[in-house]
């Protein structure tokens, strides 16, 4: 067993890693995220999950529910850290497995994988308390200035391979040959909802279809596909498919007014402390709200913005879905604008007093294109009656399976006790 | 839909009766997206990120219809929503002013309101309760640090947020009973980092043998710099005085005090 292997070993049981195997583990994570683009490119399948906050116990429930890795193929969107009573054992096992398995596994940087706000919300008094000095927070945070600032998943399949029985009796009255959209699960892996759309017709005039009308999604039937994806047998002016799916945006926050597109993310010089202007804070910053355009947070800092930015950013990036994870849902995730959005949230009962569930995505790989996975961001077009263009053709959003889970039962693990202690308060 | 959380810490309504006096107590999780927007709609501004909704501590006495309740709608519903006394977190300034010249066409501020949920709230009064009046009569604190028997003790959240990562805002209720008299206290506490520390709270005492009901309200407030000054002087761990609205009351200066009672003999 390796040293690495030894150390994810010990992360997994919750005990730390010596101080100097820490430094060791930081320069090597730096090393491997330096070649890592502000916008890294992740191919379906994937698991795509939001904030964790130093809750450790419920980081091992959300690979209970969502496997382990290298089984499973993660995306975590930040906030790794904070808040939580378990920072650094949470944050150092995920680095551990990124140095171990760097290509099973994307970190991307949330607002408090920063020196400022790891300062005020936790994680450099626990540093201090479980080291007793200040060097690991300083190793962490060289690390933090590395990470990506979102990823673009690729190759996601627009329909879910249906999960096992159901507990859900609505489905029995969906036509058969809908496809699956989107399927929520408990944590016992049963399926609790599920949704579904019409499958796109065969034909060799995509104009004739709305409003899918990607020729490339028909049906799993793959053999009768009338234009393999990406090779522009369709005759579209908008371009050849790459496709079934447009890409997937994962990113903490949310958008920012100076980036219109996917490709202005990666001219930013990333590797600095979240600075409080410019696209990189708001990226890690931002909030999706039922505005029309942008706003201003009323707290006099922070951008907000709306369904048309949402659908307006997609359509010029070919982008199906945008998910970011940044603000707390009481459900676990939160579609908004359609389906242009979601926000994911992975830290269930939320500073161990919220009540909160939490969930992960699970994008699928789209296997009818032999696994080939487009690597534009580009080509493959969509149609958006809002542009009033008309020469993209649809974009299906990816099928969506989320795994609701709840926090990890806490009695075992000296958490602070829930029934409140009796006190002679004034 | 995704289940629901059950956590063994959440209870059903925990209640106990002294004396003709009974007090119930009941936490749930925060709301979920449904009754969010419910309230929002209601509320006309948007709840803070944690929002316990079905959270709730009453006291009401049972040969009267005297009763007072705290909830988080009420408190809420006292905000100011108009956006007149809005705060700025502390790097405001700096952030608008390196996008003045990029996204000059963003100017509007959205939905303004008074994001810190500051409130004034003091408990929601049962209809038919006899009124409380000004008083100078004040709590008897030393009656109240006699080491009497706890016989009923919560601590309930209504609401919390972390004001985007710069500070804290929290409203919470704290209910100790003993066999002769009950102290209830309803505190908003915020901070917003680098610039404001705030502290309203509401002490409700009910001496149960006299029947009598005394309601204090204290409101401090300082300037987050002259409070880091303060505890710089001293040898405290200064990140966790500030996070201790109980460290803080003894320093915050007092802004306003109130006191009323209401006897349920006279």
């Amino acid at each position: 067993m390796s040293d690495l292997d030894r150390a994810i070993a010990q992360l997994r049981a919750c005990r730390l890693i010596p101080e100097a195997q820490v430094r060791e583990l930081c320069y090597k994570a730096r090393e491997l995220l330096i070649e890592e683009g502000n916008v890294v490119s992740v191919d379906a399948p994937v698991t795509i999950c939001g904030d964790i906050h130093g809750q450790f116990h419920d980081l091992m429930e959300l690979f209970r529910v969502g496997g382990d890795v290298p089984d499973t193929n993660y995306l975590f969107m930040g906030d790794f850290v904070d808040r939580g009573f378990y920072s650094l054992e949470s944050f150092l096992l995920l680095l551990c497995l990124k140095v171990r398995y760097p290509d099973r596994i994307t970190l991307i940087r949330g607002n408090h994988e920063s020196r400022q706000i790891t300062t005020v919300y936790g994680f450099y008094d626990e540093c201090i308390r479980k080291y007793g000095s200040a060097n690991v927070w300083r190793y962490c945070c060289e690390v933090f200035d590395y990470l990506a600032l979102g990823a673009l998943v690729l190759g996601a399949s627009s329909e879910l391979e249906p999960t096992g029985p159901s507990m859900d009796t609505t489905q029995s009255t969906m036509p058969i040959d809908d496809e699956l959209e989107t399927e929520i699960l408990n944590s016992r892996g049963e399926v609790t909802m599920s949704t579904y759309r019409p499958r796109p017709q065969h034909s060799s005039d995509p104009s004739s279809i709305s409003p899918p009308r990607d020729i490339s999604a028909t049906s799993n039937q793959a053999p009768f596909r009338s234009g393999a994806a990406g090779t522009s047998a369709s005759g579209d002016a908008g371009g050849s498919y790459g496709s079934r799916t447009g890409a997937v945006l994962c990113v903490h926050g949310g958008l920012s007014p100076a980036i219109d597109t996917v490709d202005k993310i990666r001219l930013i010089d990333r590797k600095q402390e979240v600075p409080h202007e410019g696209a990189m804070c708001d990226l890690l910053w931002s909030d999706p709200d039922e505005i029309d355009g942008w706003g201003l947070s009323p707290r006099g800092a922070g951008f907000l913005f709306g369904g048309d930015i949402v659908k307006r950013f997609n359509y010029r990036n070919d982008l199906s879905l945008i998910a970011r994870a940044h603000q707390l849902v009481m459900e676990g995730y939160k579609e908004m604008f359609d389906g242009g959005i979601v926000t994911v949230w992975s830290a269930p009962n939320y500073c161990y007093r919220c009540g909160n569930v939490a969930a992960i995505l699970e994008l699928g790989e789209d296997t009818s294109n032999g696994g080939t996975v487009a690597r534009s961001n580009g080509d493959y077009g969509r149609s958006n009656g809002i542009l009033g263009s008309t020469n993209k053709a649809a974009v299906r959003s990816p099928g969506r399976r989320y795994r609701v889970f709840e926090a990890a039962a806490q009695d075992t693990r000296g958490m602070p006790a829930k029934k409140p202690v009796a006190d002679y308060f004034l | 839909m995704a289940s629901t959380a059950t956590s063994p810490s959440f209870q059903k309504p925990n209640s106990v009766t002294v004396k003709g006096f009974k007090i119930i107590t009941q936490k749930l999780p925060i709301l979920k997206a449904d009754p969010i927007e419910e309230m929002t709609k209601e509320l006309g501004i948007t709840p803070p990120e944690m929002i316990f909704g079905d959270n709730f501590v009453a006291i009401e006495h049972e040969q009267s219809p005297w009763g007072i309740a705290f909830n988080a709608f009420d408190a809420l519903d006292r905000v100011d929503k108009t956006g007149t006394s809005m705060l700025k977190v502390a790097y405001s300034r700096e952030w608008q002013k390196s996008r003045e010249k990029t996204h000059e066409g963003i100017k509007e501020v959205v939905k303004p309101f008074d994001w810190s949920y500051t409130t004034d709230y003091t408990g929601t009064v049962k209809p038919g309760s006899r009124p409380f009046i000004a008083t100078t009569k004040p709590i008897p604190i030393e009656l109240l640090k006699r080491p009497d028997p706890i016989l009923f003790y919560d601590d309930v959240i209504l609401y919390e947020d972390e004001l985007a990562d710069n500070g804290i805002t929290m409203f919470s209720c704290k209910i100790r009973v003993m066999p002769s008299r009950l102290l209830l206290l309803a505190r908003f506490f915020m901070r917003l980092d680098n610039v404001l520390f705030r502290l309203r709270d509401t002490r409700v005492y009910v001496d149960f043998d006299e029947m009598e009901i005394i309601r204090e309200y204290q409101s401090r407030e300082c300037e987050y710099e002259a409070v880091r000054r303060t505890l710089a002087a001293t040898r405290d761990d200064v990140p966790a005085v500030m996070r201790d609205p109980n460290r803080l009351s003894e320093i915050l200066p007092l802004v306003e005090k109130r006191l009323e009672r209401v006897a349920l003999t006279e």
